[in-house]
């Protein structure tokens, strides 16, 4: 039996990356003097920035791994992660370019023609154009193979109808990479097929879902018989499970899946620091939170290795989810007993109490978004039989 | 515990059988590592662990031969006093200097693991010049209390009785060398729990596919899939942790800590890798009928060895939490992240 979850191989990282991390430190320093909001949990959900963005682009960290021929950076997928991983410790607000950096474009580089690439590419690169996930519906949860929204053929394309649901930044996003039914005859992992949608179109409708903090987020989008052109369609028709499974790798695994709620503890350790240092058990329960914090950094800088040589890691992606994000709640939990506080959502924004109560709003969503984790437990027990 | 130990394993045997599998002296740091992690792994009966990563290392540091075989490593108080005192020094109370460092040594050595399948210890004390001294003792110049841990491996107490060790086998060392041997101590627990805690996984993960109830395996359970895949990934937590501390040994900036941080990782997972070990086996696993015990036991008693994970969680605590740091500056709450990311 191999239980090659357990041997994830310590990973080192390319030379290079110590002065990139630099340069995005300093980069981050200067925002932060500039009066860029900085410093918050959850920034790659709610930190919406397109300016911020864009200053980002301009040094080449929005579509890094793209190839040069696309506007992107060309560089790999361990840099990508160095970069990302420095933006979400700092609490930066990357949420508007995330899903397009993180999933829409690699997916329309591996899977789109050479119209949407030259299309696309350069535009997510420039961040300039903003994309939302359109998986997830009402009845579709964890059970994405159940989707009911439809695509129909028209003479020239396709007619979209149906709602996604929990459609972050739909209604400030520009489009949405949308899995739709195509063929009802068919099994139900088969019949399945990706398309580009122009969140702008007319007969998209974009209604807001509140989180239960009153944030705005997340959207049904209503897609309303949308007219769409072949060339809307993303990879082949009826290949849309096994592209959207693909996405899901890069969805899993990702500094974002352990790092939401770390501002929260750099805010803790500074009050501490004001404070004379902490007593010996605030001390050693701050400790155990950094050892956990680097070993699941570990198994994370595993699987983004795995993935840039080309390896599968979807049980590994898991495994670092589940742990990850476990780990963001548990933090919240922590950080309240060793410096109790009253949360406050209505305190000034970026203080002690606000960045507390913001965690814990947000603290349901860690262990669903991205896979819920019991289900992805269950990709990890499946890998034990498989290794058997 | 001073007791007649009763250990599983007759431990003189297989230590020697072991021993001829010693590797060289010039071996990587990873692989002695990943030794340390198969002793974990299959329970060895000898003192792997402490012979590759805190004694043969600690003796090349004071610059001292490294002797054949298996060696262990012992600190406490003892005392301590130069063999050849040098009766026309004027400095200090007399016997305050030695014509050389040739030292008369009495007292215990507490639970030094096991010292009876060790050819040597190697010893850090304070010397008589009030300064940290290591020396080496053979296995002829101790006197013998058998005790053992809660897995019957071999911790015994070591009596001095006015011990003379030649100047030949004593290093007067920096107190950073004292150091070292504590984050040594705790990589290489560290290690053995890592591989123990693989051994906990394969046993229940064995355990789960075979055994029937309710007309199904017991891993077809939603029940029990749910535990044993948080124990797989707490085990696979340690091994991450212990593989960053095996890759930055050969880095002088990030060794020390990055072995605490395996240290506290190692020994906090303990308890919720062996729960759910434990539970998923059931009955069995609770008795002398299944080999489950012999990786459970061995890592509660390992985790506290060397400290427990309340004094590696402190060291890495006030490390981070300290201002005066490499990095300085104003409002240094990054300091964590940049200690996690240096490594």
């Amino acid at each position: 039996m191999t239980l090659s979850a357990l041997d994830p191989g310590a990973v080192q990282l390319p030379r290079e990356t110590v002065q990139l991390r630099q340069e995005v430190r300093d980069f981050l320093a200067g925002e932060r003097a500039a009066g860029t909001i900085l410093g918050r949990p959850d920034s790659w959900l709610t930190g919406w920035d397109p300016a911020f963005t864009r200053r980002l682009a301009r040094r080449g960290w929005v579509g890094m791994t793209l190839p040069r021929k696309y506007g992107g950076g060309g560089r790999s997928n361990l840099e990508r992660y160095v970069v990302i991983e420095e933006l979400l410790a700092a609490g930066a607000p990357v949420s508007a370019h995330w899903v397009a950096d993180r999933q829409a474009g690699p997916t329309i580089l591996r899977h789109g023609t050479e119209a949407q690439r030259s299309h696309f590419l350069p535009r997510i690169a420039a961040g300039a154009c903003f994309f939302s996930i359109g998986m997830s519906e009402r009845d579709s949860g964890s059970d994405l193979a159940s989707v009911r929204t439809r695509a129909e053929r028209t003479d020239d394309g396709w007619r979209l109808t149906g709602t996604k649901m929990w459609t972050g930044g739909a209604h400030v996003n520009d489009h949405a990479i949308v899995l739709a039914r195509t063929d009802e005859s068919e099994d139900r992992h088969a019949g399945l097929s990706q398309f580009i949608v122009n969140l702008r179109d007319p007969h998209v409708r974009v209604e807001p879902i509140r989180l239960l903090s009153g944030e705005h987020t997340f959207n049904y989008c209503h897609l309303e018989g949308v007219e769409l052109t072949d060339d809307a369609l993303l990879g082949r028709p009826g290949d849309g499970w096994q592209q959207v499974t693909g996405e899901l790798a890069l969805e899993r695994s990702g500094p974002e899946r352990f790092l939401s709620t770390l501002p929260l503890l750099t805010a803790l350790v500074e009050q501490m620091q004001r404070t004379g240092g902490g007593s010996p058990e605030q001390q050693s329960r701050v400790g155990r939170l950094t050892a956990r914090l680097s070993a699941i950094r570990q198994l994370s800088l595993g699987v983004a290795a795995a993935l840039a040589a080309g390896r599968p890691a979807d049980v590994q992606a898991a495994l670092v989810k589940d742990l990850g994000t476990r780990f963001e709640g548990e933090l919240v939990n922590e950080v309240r007993e060793i410096l109790p506080t009253t949360a406050r959502f209505d305190a000034t924004r970026g203080s002690y109490p606000e960045l507390l109560a913001t965690a814990i709003l947000h603290a349901p969503g860690y262990t669903l978004r991205g896979g819920t984790n019991e289900i992805l437990r269950g990709i990890i027990t499946r890998g034990l039989e498989l290794s058997r | 515990m001073s007791t007649e130990s009763a250990t599983e394993h007759p431990a003189a045997p297989s230590a020697e059988r072991a021993a001829d599998a010693l590797p060289p002296l010039d071996a990587p740091p990873t692989t002695l590592v990943a030794l340390a992690r198969e002793a974990g792994h299959h329970h060895t009966p000898a003192p792997l662990a402490e012979t590759l990563l805190v004694a043969r290392p600690l003796l090349a540091a004071a610059g001292l031969a490294v002797p054949d075989g298996h060696l262990t490593v012992a600190t406490g108080p003892l005392d301590v006093r130069f063999a050849h005192v040098d009766t026309g020094s004027r400095v200090g109370p007399t016997g305050a200097a030695g014509t050389d460092d040739a030292l008369r040594v009495s007292g215990t050595l507490h639970r030094v693991p096991w010292a009876r399948a060790a050819e040597a210890a190697v010893v850090l004390t304070e010397g008589p010049w009030g300064g940290p001294v290591l020396f080496l003792l053979e296995a002829a110049e101790w006197r013998q209390v058998t005790g053992a841990n809660l897995a019957g491996e071999p911790r015994d107490d070591l009596v001095l009785l006015d011990v003379t060790v030649p100047a030949a086998r004593v290093r007067r060392v920096p107190a950073a060398l004292v150091r070292e041997a504590e984050w040594r101590s705790g990589l290489a627990r560290a290690a053995l729990i890592a591989g123990a805690a693989r051994r906990c996984v394969e046993l229940t993960v064995a355990h789960t596919a075979s055994r029937v109830q309710f007309g199904r395996p017991l891993s077809h359970f939603q029940a029990v899939k749910q535990e044993e895949a948080k124990l797989v990934e707490e085990a696979a937590l340690v091994t991450a942790a212990v593989e960053a501390a095996a890759a930055a040994l050969a880095e002088p900036d990030s060794a020390e800590f990055t072995a605490w941080l395996a240290a506290a990782q190692a020994a906090a997972s303990v308890a919720e890798i062996t729960r759910i070990a434990h539970q998923l086996h059931g009955a069995i696993g609770f008795t002398e009928l299944s080999p489950l015990r012999l990786a459970t036991t061995r890592m509660w008693s390992w985790r506290d060895e060397d400290g427990g994970e309340r004094a590696w969680q402190q060291r890495i605590g006030r490390h981070v939490l300290d201002g005066e740091g490499d990095h300085g500056g104003e409002g240094d709450g990054d300091r964590l992240w940049q200690r996690v990311t240096s490594g």
